[in-house]
């Protein structure tokens, strides 16, 4: 199986701060990875440097072997991004935040069809004609995924995407997102132990800039000797931490 | 121009056209000021000679004064976008800095074109009630020749929303009026009041940007009167187009880093 993203030794430093620490990872082509971690830990400094918004301190990055320092063109063409705060822009219907996107990464003639396609994926029939900024957090954050994948990525990064939904509207994002599955790699980063469960194939726990345990959940069980990854987490922070 | 840089345009003007501080800022402001300037007009004697308030000189200072604020609302729209993530989503996509900066100033100058347009069919209006004479053509010819100007006032406010934020950058605008306003020309005659007034007054380019409105008003176009402020309002515009695609692209790099 192909790596769709592999990092070596990629660093991250803030003055002081190293937020990202020598991190070498290989994320499978078609999976859906989860980046777990407390506050800090470096989860949405590796998805920035990975679509081009940060640049590594130290250390090489590449996707579907494009390599995001001397290659970003090639790399932002392959990628799509979610980002933790709802990026969508607020006076355009959501129809129109579709078609704008669409037009950054389409060709004319196809924009049409993909803005339907993204509407009819996400259910936003019914809101495509209501300015984004009249929609709840939870339509919004349909809107920013939908938005993210209709330019066709072959890898998305969702920064934390159902971060303060309620229980329902979380539950129908893990659908939408469950669907996008078989049409593209995931890398996914959030603070919900159940959300990681239900929906990664492979989890990636980082700590202090660096992944502290990799694995399925299985195997992270089996790894600590712990049932559920909320225990699983705990068992390797602490261990990380101490 | 890149279709995405068309794309970003049609964005943008679109979200201007829905937000009502445009219309406010951009229409409804400079012909208040018109009107207001002409009721003043009204009560100057004639014996007095003093011409600036009459609708034919005070159409082409209100069209520079307009421009000052289509500066505003440049800065205000690339603040707004830069203090939420929607820029920041866009980084991520292919668009290059260049997408940007003609994005975002294209839709001004079509916002400062219908801007003119609205404030010289006011004018026109004006002078057929107070019955002054001002031409069509000249207007015609004068919402052309004022977009060299516009270009110059967008520019500047590209360049303080691209490296300020949405508290400093409207403040910076607003010293930007009042010196734009005043050192310009557009309330009082500079030519009449001589000294080192006039002196500083002519150091600027907001003085030439009114003087190119009120001469093309005229038809006038004279060397000193049309020509000459407008090779230095061509040039001051520019400048300030190659200082805001710099800035811009120097902050989008500080931005990715």
């Amino acid at each position: 199986m192909e790596n769709v993203i592999v990092t070596n030794g990629l660093t991250k430093c803030y003055k002081e701060k190293t937020a990202v620490d020598n991190l070498s990872i290989a994320i499978p082509e078609g999976k859906l990875v989860a980046l777990l971690g407390v506050n800090g830990a470096g989860k949405t400094t590796t998805i920035r440097m990975l679509s081009c918004l940060s640049k590594p301190t130290r250390g090489t990055a590449e996707v579907y072997g494009h390599d995001v320092i001397k290659e970003p063109d090639a790399v932002k063409r392959l990628v799509g991004i979610s980002t933790q705060d709802t990026a969508v822009a607020e006076n355009l219907t959501v129809r129109e935040n579709l078609e704008f996107m669409a037009g950054i990464y389409l060709e004319k003639d196809r924009i049409a069809a993909a803005v339907e396609t993204a509407i009819d994926a996400f259910s936003l029939r019914e809101y495509e004609k209501k300015p984004a900024k009249t929609l709840s957090g939870g339509w919004k954050r349909k809107l920013s995924i939908a938005m993210a994948i209709i330019g066709e990525p072959k890898v998305l990064f969702l920064d934390e995407p159902t971060l303060g939904l309620d229980v329902l509207a979380r539950r129908e994002l893990w659908r939408e997102i469950e669907g996008l599955k078989d049409r593209m790699s995931i890398i996914l980063t959030t603070h919900y132990m159940e959300e990681a469960e239900a929906l990664a194939d492979r989890i990636f726990v980082m700590i202090n800039g660096r992944v502290a345990a990799e694995g399925t959940l299985d195997e992270l069980e089996e790894m600590t000797g712990k049932k559920g990854l909320e225990e699983v987490f705990v068992d390797i922070a602490e261990r990380g931490t101490r | 121009m890149t279709y995405r840089a068309l794309n970003f345009t049609k964005r943008n003007l679109k979200e201007m056209s829905r937000d009502s501080l445009s219309y406010i800022f951009c229409v409804a402001f400079p012909i208040v000021m018109l009107v207001i300037m002409s009721i003043v007009n009204s009560s100057i004697p004639k014996e007095s000679g003093m011409t600036i308030f009459r609708i034919d000189n005070l159409a082409g200072g209100i069209a520079v004064f307009g421009q000052t604020f289509v500066m505003l609302f440049a800065a205000l729209n690339v603040t707004k976008d830069r203090s939420g993530s929607f820029l920041v989503r866009l980084f991520a996509s292919p668009m290059k800095s260049g997408d940007f900066t003609a994005g975002y100033i294209l839709p001004m100058l079509i916002v400062a074109f219908v801007q003119v347009v609205i404030s010289f069919a006011a004018a026109k209006v004006t002078a057929l009630v107070t019955g002054t004479e001002l031409e069509i053509a000249g207007l015609a010819f004068a919402a052309f020749a004022v977009l060299p100007s516009a270009l110059m006032f967008t520019s500047i406010g590209f360049i303080f929303g691209t490296l300020f934020n949405e508290k400093s950058a409207p403040g910076l605008c607003s010293i930007i009026i009042s010196l734009g306003s005043f050192l310009g020309g557009i309330w009082f005659d500079v030519d009449r009041t001589g000294g080192a007034m006039e002196k500083i007054c002519r150091c600027t380019p907001f003085y030439y940007a009114t003087k190119v409105a009120r001469a093309a008003i005229h038809l006038d176009l004279g060397k000193e009167t049309f020509l000459f402020p407008m090779l230095i309002v061509l040039g001051t515009a520019a400048v300030m187009t190659f200082l805001a695609c710099f800035v811009f692209g120097k902050r989008m790099r500080a931005d990715l880093s």
